[in-house]
């Protein structure tokens, strides 16, 4: 109303951003944060862990990264893939949890996109992060079941959601039923046991009414080689039971370092990795 | 004396059928919201002793105060991070009418959960230039603003439950999002004779983000600003 030329100038950068929006995205529109109109790979986990077990088929020696608490750290995440892109002695990669910050689907559709340039197959694990809004179902759709267990070279790897206060203490987590049932090895199908879990027991997000209940469910499993948790961004391994074997802890990527397990036949090794 | 209260009688249905009939039109003019009051504007005295009143001018202030309640505008619009489809209404006033309140309903479809879901969102924009090109055709080079928008449902909070530890997710609500947006739009006047209902319609688009997405980028300058922006069309029904 007052100076004609100055807003019909601007004017003319909005076109200009509303066709690069139009062209170069596929949808560019945000219907909600939490919208979960997600597209593309979901049922990750078990579409992974058949490739895993198809080429790990018959090797005696196993090497497994372990990943975790990445939240929205792209750059340290995208140094963390890099590293392990680079080490072809790596079987399969194990992320344990708080892939997102928020659970936004945004942020599922971006960890994914990472995730998707490991050249080596990789499984996810729920964090507490990632039950935020409607987190805990893109989660589902995207990977999968939130406890679940797969057994590659007679080596079975039992991943439990362990969030029990994302739950309000209110749902069977950790599951014991679940437990009992990985535990039996009646079929003779497995050796031995790698327990995986976000939050270990005694930490905040645990229902610590059955920590030491957890703890003797963690005996049942047959030759149990080591428990590997996230949540707490450190790089610690601790004896939290007498009886039952090390928990070894997985940095967050923001620290710039993770995990190699090498489960051979006499046992296994941990190497640090800083990258 | 019955067929002195039946003339009685007679007399006011006469007086409250005229006085019906000299009711004048609502507007919110003072001395309209009078004759409305007083039911006419004849040589009776008292109404013109009424005209100097406070209780009509309270009155009239009253009334004038509730008639700018009444929405000016219907607004349809898509994303922008507040559902697939927003239907609202909205208020427009200022000097120029460059600020506009807009109060909405969306609806986000179930995608891949189990249900869908609604939100509402306050929305308030600035549209400080509005350039007159001909044939009833109107420019506005820039909206501007900012709105708020909540999402209904359980799995949503407004801060953390009590649940939690102390500023676990102290960061964060789930349920409340606050979004900026920039855009531009474009009006087409109704000619007078063929005004039905709507007296312009403006097409507009916007660009927006929320603070879930401003802080992502915050963390981390992977995820760039064409990431994070959405794009949102809507029309507005221009109604007073």
């Amino acid at each position: 109303m007052t100076d004609r030329r100055l807003p019909l100038i601007s004017g003319h950068w909005g076109a200009v951003v509303l066709l690069m929006l139009l062209s170069g995205c596929d949808n560019p529109f945000d219907v909600h944060p939490y919208d979960m109109d997600l597209h593309g790979a979901h049922d990750i986990n078990n579409t992974n862990i058949k490739k895993i077990q198809t080429a790990c088929e018959g090797r005696d020696t196993l090497r497994i990264a372990f990943i975790s608490d990445t939240h929205g750290w792209y750059t340290q995440t995208e140094a963390e893939l890099n590293d392990i892109n680079q080490r072809d002695s790596i079987d399969f990669v194990i992320h344990c949890g708080d892939l997102t910050d928020t659970g936004t689907t945004k942020e599922y559709i971006w960890i994914r996109n990472y995730l998707e340039r490991l050249r080596k197959p990789f499984i996810a694990l729920i964090g507490n992060h990632d039950f935020l809004g409607t987190g805990d179902e893109a989660y589902s759709w995207m990977f999968g079941d939130k406890t679940f267990s797969f057994i590659v070279n007679r080596l079975k790897i039992v991943c439990l959601d362990t969030n029990a206060m994302e739950y309000d203490h209110m749902a069977a987590i950790p599951d014991f039923t679940f437990m009992e049932k990985e535990a039996d090895n009646s079929a003779g199908l497995f050796d031995r046991t790698i327990v995986v879990m976000h939050a270990a027991p005694f930490s905040d997000e645990f229902n610590n009414n059955v920590s030491k209940v957890f703890g003797y469910y963690l005996t049942l499993f047959p030759n149990l080689l080591c428990c590997v948790f996230g949540h707490e961004h450190v790089d610690t391994t601790r004896t939290i039971y007498d009886n039952v074997a090390p928990f070894h802890s997985i940095d967050c990527a923001q620290h710039r370092n993770y995990k190699i397990f090498t489960i051979t036949p006499d046992g296994y090794e941990v190497c640090r990795i800083d990258f | 004396m019955k067929s002195a209260g039946l003339i009685f009688s007679l007399m006011l249905s006469a007086v409250s059928l005229y006085a019906h009939g000299a009711l004048p039109a609502d507007t919110t003019d003072n001395r309209d919201s009078i004759k409305y009051l007083a039911g006419h504007t004849g040589k009776r005295v008292f109404i013109d002793k009424a005209k100097e009143r406070n209780y009509d001018k309270r009155i009239h202030r009253y009334r004038k105060n509730w008639a700018a309640l009444i929405p000016t505008e219907i607004v349809l619009q898509n994303a922008g991070n507040m559902g697939l489809l927003s239907l609202g209404m909205g208020w427009n006033y200022g000097k120029h009418r460059q600020w506009e309140t807009q109060l909405m309903l969306g609806y986000i479809p179930p995608y891949k959960s189990n249900r869908g879901k609604v939100t509402s969102t306050l929305k308030q924009n600035y549209i400080p230039w509005s350039i007159y090109l001909k044939d009833g055709n109107a420019f506005e080079p820039l909206r501007c603003g900012l709105y708020v928008n909540t999402v209904f449902g359980h799995e949503f909070w407004k801060e953390q439950p009590h649940r939690y530890p102390k500023k676990y997710y102290d960061f964060l609500s789930t349920e409340f999002r606050l979004n900026i947006f920039i855009g531009e739009g474009y009006t087409k006047i109704i000619p007078t004779n063929r005004r039905k209902f709507v007296k312009s319609l403006t097409f507009f688009y916007e660009l927006s983000t929320c603070d879930l997405y401003i802080r992502s980028m915050y963390i981390d300058h992977k995820v760039r600003l064409e990431d994070i922006i959405g794009l949102s069309l809507g029309v507005k029904f221009q109604l007073l």
